[in-house]
């Protein structure tokens, strides 16, 4: 039946973009299995490990939680848009300065954690970088490498 | 061996080693490129799903399957009966079946699988099952497994193992002791729990032999079971390691086996690539958690502090099935006194079955614990005794010339070193009087300060088959290539191992890259477990690359007319030491050395010492070497509340020369947060043998807000025994101290005595209350 579908146009990673959802899915699953967009991950499903972070109009989203059908008209940013090979974003280049990756998996929701808190406050302090970045799990325990690449990325340390 | 030895103790320059380098792999990461399991599976896929058991211990009556087959998209439900090889899913001893057969031993324990064609048909169909139990007494607290006429969990004695000390004459040492203190330590389940659960891709590759990619710590344990499981001969399996979102211990257990079995029967009764991931609950229940131990200790100093006699009963709870629990036990119980020499020794580790969810390895493997136990008692003694605990550890220590509580001498002077800077670094004294003023002029924010020590047996000693293989290949670009079945899976090891190639070669780091762990292109490596990739791996991969560079030498020796000895690989070329201006890029060598036919692939292979040590008495030499640690912690307690705030932790560790300082750090920091969380928040809720949270709203693992606010990590050097250029074991060894060093700091603070993790506000907040 193709008529219980509609279409959702948005904006990923600067460019349009339009789905066709049948209403039920949720924006992780259309991130990562339609759209390709391998860098989402899912932890939990549940709110609780903040993996599944991405941006949506620069602001963090849990994207387990967002039905895809809510991002009509919104912008939705992963880390497949901040950088490549050739151009690191600043914190990508300061993660691989300060040694923050450590198995990694964490490591594309912080990073998105990072460039929103960065981009709307470009000096944070240390409580302001630990506050922004408290919704995302790191098991591997970088939290003070995080810190240290937000200081980095910032221009507030070298 | 002997060679290897003479060199690496001339090597004292390093090019690459020691330096700070980005970890292999980084980019990728930072990037959000796939190279996950999960991420890298393509294709038609299917979906695999266990059934699990609601029950605890139970016989299985009947398996009714009519519905969930009716449900569109379910390709397939596999039984035990429909195993096709053997039905063994146990990682050393094979008491674990992959799918349960007549009865079910823990809550979760996979009864079947389904294969269906999306993963909402899997789950439903797995809820579909009908599967009649009847209900077997169970036990679930170790004490009364150990009991006559406790239920068996398993055909066969619940008493797994019994380990034992015996040094000196413990009874006399009592006697001749000032003061005898005893007390009783509890620790919990918790979860290791890596951030990506345990995955597993199959399919078929177009020779009809299955690949199956997996996330895990040890590709060739679980290609030894899976290959069985399957029924097939070797050359048709072929496992290859993915990025691995963490390890901890659980990854190198037996889920893995699990998964990549799923996945790889699906794919053989389907034709299918298969996926099979575990959620997070699933996970939770399933992957084995750290062993909970019950530790009596009972110890006799003198009124002057040293310590005379030491006895421990230690009771860990492994759970349904074995899997580690009777080596997480041996260093356990090789571990119990801590640090310090007591001539007079009795210990009695029992490892115990019930029908709880499975402990097995988890990054400490034993040592947490034991730690805990014996550094919160050094405390409890220092307290008796009026005296400073700082002052009372430097009576005891472990110096050169000391020995152990299995009486092996110790030549190595570096747990001395790390409790000097321990103290001088968190500026011990002074914070001392400073919050005594300070909590005296307070009634509710209370200040403390705490210290604990350890040492940590290195690699796998009694564990055995402690080697590693490691294979170079030289590309024709005059680039190496680093190929071997150990892994990383966030540790930063196998970065070490690059750093290592590089620095014999004389190649830039950038120059040596590293492929996939992958069965089906290299040799069998052992296990990369217990912290031994950069300290063994690190010596095999010392030997492949001497190998080629003398095979290049040979040739340079004679494009360049001098002789052999007098070469210097270094920054990619390649020149004689007596006349530098004879030279020749390693690039250009690489070349002339193919065109003459020279074979520029080699396999570096390294075993470690066995060590010794006696069964009856643990008496012997059970590691090759010692890594040191201490550890001091500053709390703040609320005393309104319980609420404990971990401001700084200043942990200092001996991890000999260290190869990769970047991933030291990491390895260190993150160690510490983590072993924070076991220390204040962590524990798996069990009731009679089911788990109540396994999910990460009511199971609390450290976010960056209960991080220390200062972690001030810093390292010695005294150079190990065996590691490559003199290096020691860290992986693992951050998370031990940080319960105990917070739980010394909370007692001085206010009083009260802990005796059990995790330190959960309402329990300090009751503890409070009883010392009011
Ligand atoms: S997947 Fe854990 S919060 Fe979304
Ligand atoms: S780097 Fe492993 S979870 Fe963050």
């Amino acid at each position: 039946m193709k008529d219980d579908k509609f279409t959702v146009s948005f904006t990923l990673n600067g460019k349009p973009c339009s789905v066709d959802l049948k209403g039920n899915e949720r924006l992780i699953d259309v991130l990562r299995d339609s759209l390709d967009l391998k860098s989402v991950k899912e932890g939990c499903g549940a709110g609780d490990c903040g993996l599944c972070m991405v941006l949506v109009d620069d602001k963090p989203v849990h994207s387990c939680l967002m039905m895809a059908g809510q991002i009509r008209g919104k912008a939705v940013t992963t880390v497949e848009g901040i950088g490549d090979n050739r151009t690191l974003h600043p914190i990508q280049k300061a993660f691989l300065e300060t040694g923050a990756v450590q198995c990694g998996y964490c490591n594309p929701a912080v990073i998105l954690a990072a460039k929103s808190l960065l981009d709307s406050n470009p000096r944070p302090s240390r409580a302001e970088i630990r506050r922004a970045l408290s919704p995302v799990l790191c098991r591997c325990g970088s939290y003070v490498r995080f810190e240290e690449s937000v200081l980095v990325a910032s221009g507030e340390k070298s | 061996m002997e060679s290897v030895q003479i060199q690496q103790a001339s090597k004292k320059d390093f090019d690459v080693v020691g330096k700070k380098v980005v970890r292999a792999g980084a980019v990728l990461a930072v990037l959000g490129k796939p190279s996950y399991t999960a991420d890298i599976a393509t294709g038609d896929l299917v979906y695999v799903k266990a059934v699990r058991s609601s029950c605890v211990h139970a016989t299985i009556e009947s398996i009714d399957t009519s519905r969930a087959k009716l449900l569109p998209g379910v390709l397939a439900i596999l039984t035990s009966k429909d195993i096709p090889g053997v039905n063994d899913a146990g990682s050393i001893l094979s008491d674990r079946p992959l799918l349960a057969e007549k009865v079910v031993r823990h809550y979760g324990e996979a009864v079947a699988i389904v294969v269906a064609e999306t993963h909402q048909a899997a789950e439903e169909a797995a809820m579909l099952m009908d599967i009649a139990y009847t209900p077997l007494p169970s036990v679930t607290n170790p004490n009364d497994a150990l009991k006559p006429d406790a239920p068996l969990v398993q055909e066969r004695s619940n008493l797994v193992k019994h380990m034992k000390i015996r040094k000196g004459d413990v009874e006399r040492g009592f006697s001749q002791s000032d003061l005898v203190v005893e007390n009783t330590f509890k620790t919990e389940f918790v979860d290791g729990l890596p951030l990506e659960t345990e995955a597993a891709y199959s399919y078929l590759e177009p020779s009809g032999r299955i690949a199956c990619v997996c996330s895990m710590q040890n590709p060739f344990d679980v290609y030894g079971k899976v290959v069985k499981i399957l029924g097939f001969e070797k050359a048709k399996l072929r496992m290859i390691q993915a990025t691995t979102g963490g390890g901890f211990g659980p990854k190198s257990d037996e889920t893995p086996i699990d998964v990549a079995a799923y996945a790889c029967l699906a794919t053989l009764k389907t034709g299918k690539p298969a996926l099979a991931q575990f959620t997070r609950d699933e996970a939770m229940i399933i992957q084995c958690k750290r062993h909970p131990f019950i530790i009596k200790n009972r110890t006799g100093v003198t009124n002057d502090g040293r310590l005379l006699a030491w006895q421990s009963e230690l009771i860990a709870d492994t759970g349904a099935y074995v899997s580690k629990g009777h080596l997480v036990l041996g260093r356990a119980v090789f571990h119990c006194t801590g640090p310090y020499e007591v001539p007079n020794v009795k210990a009695d580790g029992y490892c115990v079955l019930t029908n709880n969810t499975i402990a097995g390895s988890t990054r400490g493997f034993g040592s947490p614990q034991v730690h805990f136990a014996a550094e919160v008692q050094m405390d409890l003694i220092a307290e008796r005794l009026e005296m400073d605990p700082v002052v009372f550890r430097a009576k005891n220590i472990l110096r050169p010339g000391t020995r152990t509580l299995t009486n092996q001498r110790i030549e190595d002077p570096g747990l001395d070193m790390c409790f000097r800077k321990a103290v001088a670094l968190s500026d011990w004294y002074h914070k001392r009087k400073q919050y005594e003023q300070h909590n005296k002029g307070t009634s509710r924010l209370k200040k403390g300060i705490g210290i604990a020590l350890l040492y940590h047996g290195n690699t796998l000693g009694p564990e055995s088959g402690d080697f590693a293989t490691v294979h170079i290949a030289i590309t024709p670009d005059g680039k190496a290539l680093v190929e071997t079945g150990l892994t990383d899976f966030g540790t930063g090891g196998m970065t070490s191992l690059l750093m290592v190639a590089a620095e014999v070669l004389g190649l830039p780091y950038e120059d040596v890259r590293m492929s996939r762990p992958d069965t089906g292109r290299v040799s069998d490596s052992g296990p990369t477990v217990a912290s031994r990739v950069t300290v063994i791996g690190g010596r095999a991969t010392f030997e492949a690359a001497e190998i080629i560079k003398n095979r290049l030498s040979r040739v340079a020796a004679e494009r360049l007319a001098c002789s052999e000895s007098s070469l210097i690989f270094r920054a990619g070329n390649v020149y004689s030491n007596d006349k530098p201006e004879r030279r020749i890029t390693f690039r250009d060598l690489v070349v002339e050395a193919a065109d003459r036919n020279v074979e520029l692939k080699s396999v570096g292979y390294y075993l470690a010492p066995t060590t010794n040590w006696d069964e009856e008495t643990g008496q012997g030499s059970p590691y090759n070497q010692y890594t040191f640690g201490a550890v001091v912690a500053d709390v703040e307690v609320d005393t309104e509340t319980g609420f404990i705030r971990v401001g700084q932790l200043t942990p200092v560790y001996d991890a000999g020369k260290v190869i990769n300082p970047l991933g030291l750090l990491a390895v260190c920091e993150g160690g510490s947060i983590m072993g924070t969380g076991y220390g204040i928040m962590e524990k798996i809720v069990t009731s009679e043998g089911v788990i109540m949270n396994p999910n990460l709203h009511t199971y609390w693992i450290p976010t960056i807000l209960d991080c220390p606010e200062i972690i001030n990590s810093s390292t010695v050097e005294s150079a190990g025994q065996i590691g490559i250029f003199g290096a020691k074991s860290i992986g693992e060894i951050p998370i031990v101290l940080p319960a105990a060093a917070i739980a010394n700091a909370i007692s001085w603070a206010t009083g009260v005595k802990i005796r059990e993790i995790p330190m959960t506000p309402d329990k300090i907040l009751a503890a409070i209350m009883n010392v009011k």
